[in-house]
């Protein structure tokens, strides 16, 4: 495809055809010189996804927030950083090395959260009335919509 | 299919090889998926939830407003018309509301109250279908994860509505649709020739509306072509069929210099895809294809509207920016505002640098269908469903249809259409004709064991 004269600058045709990247060129490097599209995509969606230099601060973003009560922004970060937690430590691509340990790092909260919620709703549910005595029926959340009126459905 | 072989002859002036007819296809299934899913789900929760011996509250508290109780409680063809009325003309203010303000350029209130509208139709009417849900099944799930996990989902699905460019696709699609259901399902309630006419009305109103010189729709659509941004609104976006360009592509083409076979008819759609022939693609044959364009502004993947529109105003204009990203479009809108029409790109008025807040340029991506259309179906689907599977099946076929024709439609006329008539009225055609004859038909065949 590309036979380059030699000794004509890099610069010249970086923007004529992409080749694909080595790792090794970045995001960082952006501006004037084109630069050819990262050779895998951080998030899920592949080309549609974020680039790559907006997702270090999408990742980082969405585990904090996730820290106010919101665990499942932390499995949308998962989930949308999937090929980034995927890629094996030693030999992810450079860029998803800013990524990673947001990624796991909500990972490890969402797999705590939903232990521990799933656990705590599956000892409610089965052991019922056997296991709470009687405040199980005030716990359930039917007999709490019942109670407050607001099982009907309003207006 | 049908589609494909009527609407490649329409938009014969693509130079598109084999491409119009290989992803038309798809992208009207892309439409018809989410449309489907959204009336099926419509369609079980009606199932499971509605008792229509009881009338529910919503029944109850219309009929004392309209002051109408006589007989069949407040079900009657004048209340019914009277309440189509309201809230067509509550919908025509709200609109001509938006409009203004979209004019005035408050885009910060207007995002602001679709954020909010949003959250309350997940996090309200999401909460009321889940107890419902729960009451219905037994399920003992008890208080306190139920306080945990519903203002949870609420707030990551609001998320996923409204800023779509920080969450995955898919993610999106579906809270757009998880929006539509629950509205729809609310809209079920109502009784059954209120919710009759109000479908016809809003039918109506969407001719009206889209097409007439003074419709609000038509005004909002005007004013955000010619300034190029998007309407805030719920919108739904089908994925695009070609993946191989992203907007990060996009991001790092910005410094270059104008090629001649650039752009011309690419269009960074809202999730940020892009449709591309200008985006030089890492194959060097894709270059070439890129370059064998290059007079030809035309994007062969035939966003039906795109086609001839686009060359007229493109060829000029190599350097024509990508249409940005996402971020200002799906803002979600009120109920009555989210945008019922099917909108394909239009086209581009003008030669413009790479603009971040253009509207979809013609031969952009995926065809955008308002969730307005999306409850409206949905809301004639479960009510089909009170009544029996047969008309389910005649009125989803008559929906999927009138959909179909629209889209002949887009692709013949290439400008905004609304997506409620032809779907609506073929909707309630086939509903009325299947209850009085169909049934009547079917039920004797399988009495005397002809058919069943």
């Amino acid at each position: 495809m590309e036979t380059r004269v030699a000794g004509v600058p890099e610069d010249e045709e970086s923007g004529l055809l992409p080749r694909p990247s080595a790792a090794g060129r970045r995001a960082a490097s952006r501006g004037p010189r084109l630069q050819p599209p990262p050779a895998s995509w951080a998030t899920v969606d592949g080309p549609l996804g974020l680039p790559l230099e907006e997702a270090e601060g999408h990742a980082r973003r969405f585990f904090l927030w996730g820290f106010a009560c919101l665990p499942f922004l932390w499995a949308i970060n998962c989930c949308y950083f999937w090929p980034v937690l995927r890629s094996p430590a030693a030999s992810s691509p450079a860029p998803f090395a800013s990524i990673r340990p947001y990624v796991v790092r909500s990972a490890i909260g969402f797999t705590i959260f939903s232990i521990v919620l799933i656990t705590w709703a599956t000892t409610f549910i089965v052991g019922g009335e056997r296991l709470f005595g009687p405040s199980w029926n005030d716990l359930v959340m039917y007999n709490v919509a019942e109670k407050l009126g607001i099982s009907g459905f309003m207006g | 299919m049908a589609d494909a072989a009527a609407a490649a002859p329409i938009a014969g002036d693509a130079p598109a090889g084999t491409t119009v007819l290989d992803s038309l296809g798809e992208d009207v299934t892309r439409i018809v998926y989410p449309v489907s899913a959204c009336m099926l789900l419509v369609v079980l929760l009606v199932s499971l939830l509605s008792s229509p011996s009881s009338p529910s509250p919503l029944s109850a508290s219309i009929a004392a407003a309209t002051g109408a109780g006589a007989g069949s409680g407040g079900d009657d063809i004048t209340t019914a018309l009277i309440t189509a009325v309201t809230f067509v003309v509550a919908v025509t203010a709200a609109t001509f509301l938006l409009a203004l303000l979209f004019y005035l350029r408050c885009t910060p209130c207007l995002r602001a109250y679709l954020g909010f509208s949003a959250l309350a139709v997940l996090l309200v009417l999401g909460g009321q279908v889940a107890l419902l849900l729960l009451s219905r099944l037994r399920f003992p799930l008890d208080a306190v994860s139920f306080a945990l996990l519903l203002p949870n989902a609420a707030g990551a699905l609001a998320l996923a509505a409204l800023a779509p460019a920080s969450v995955p696709i898919a993610l999106h699609q579906a809270a757009l649709v998880a929006i539509a259901v629950l509205t729809a399902f609310w809209f079920t309630l109502l009784p059954e020739w209120t919710t009759w006419a109000l479908l016809v009305a809003m039918a109506i109103y969407d001719l009206a509306a889209v097409l007439l010189p003074g419709g609000p729709l038509r005004v909002l659509l005007e004013l955000a072509i010619e300034r190029n941004e998007e309407i805030p609104a719920l919108v739904y976006e089908a994925r695009p069929v070609d993946p191989r360009h992203g907007r990060n592509w996009r991001l790092w083409r910005e410094g270059r210099q104008p090629h001649e076979d650039s752009d011309a008819g690419s269009t960074v759609e809202v999730i940020g895809e892009v449709l591309g022939r200008n985006l030089h693609s890492d194959s060097p044959s894709q270059a070439h294809e890129a370059a064998t364009f290059a007079g030809d502004v035309n994007n062969p993947r035939p966003r039906v509207i795109s086609v001839a529109t686009l060359s007229p105003s493109e060829s000029t204009a190599p350097q024509v920016g990508e249409v940005p990203p996402a971020l200002q479009e799906h803002r979600v809108a009120v109920a009555e505002m989210r945008v019922p029409l099917i909108q394909p790109r239009p086209e581009r008025s003008g030669e413009e640098e790479e603009d971040e807040d253009g509207i979809g340029l013609s031969s952009s991506g995926a065809i955008k269908l308002g969730l307005g259309d999306f409850i409206f179906y949905s809301v004639l689907v479960g009510r089909a469903a009170m009544y029996d599977y047969m008309t389910v099946y005649a009125c989803y076929l008559a929906i999927i249809a009138g959909l179909g024709i629209t889209l002949l439609l887009l692709a013949f006329f290439r400008k905004a259409l609304p997506a409620l008539p032809v779907s609506i009225t073929l909707g309630v055609v086939f509903y009325v004709l299947t209850r009085t004859l169909l049934e009547e038909f079917v039920v004797q065949c399988s009495t005397n064991l002809l058919m069943f």
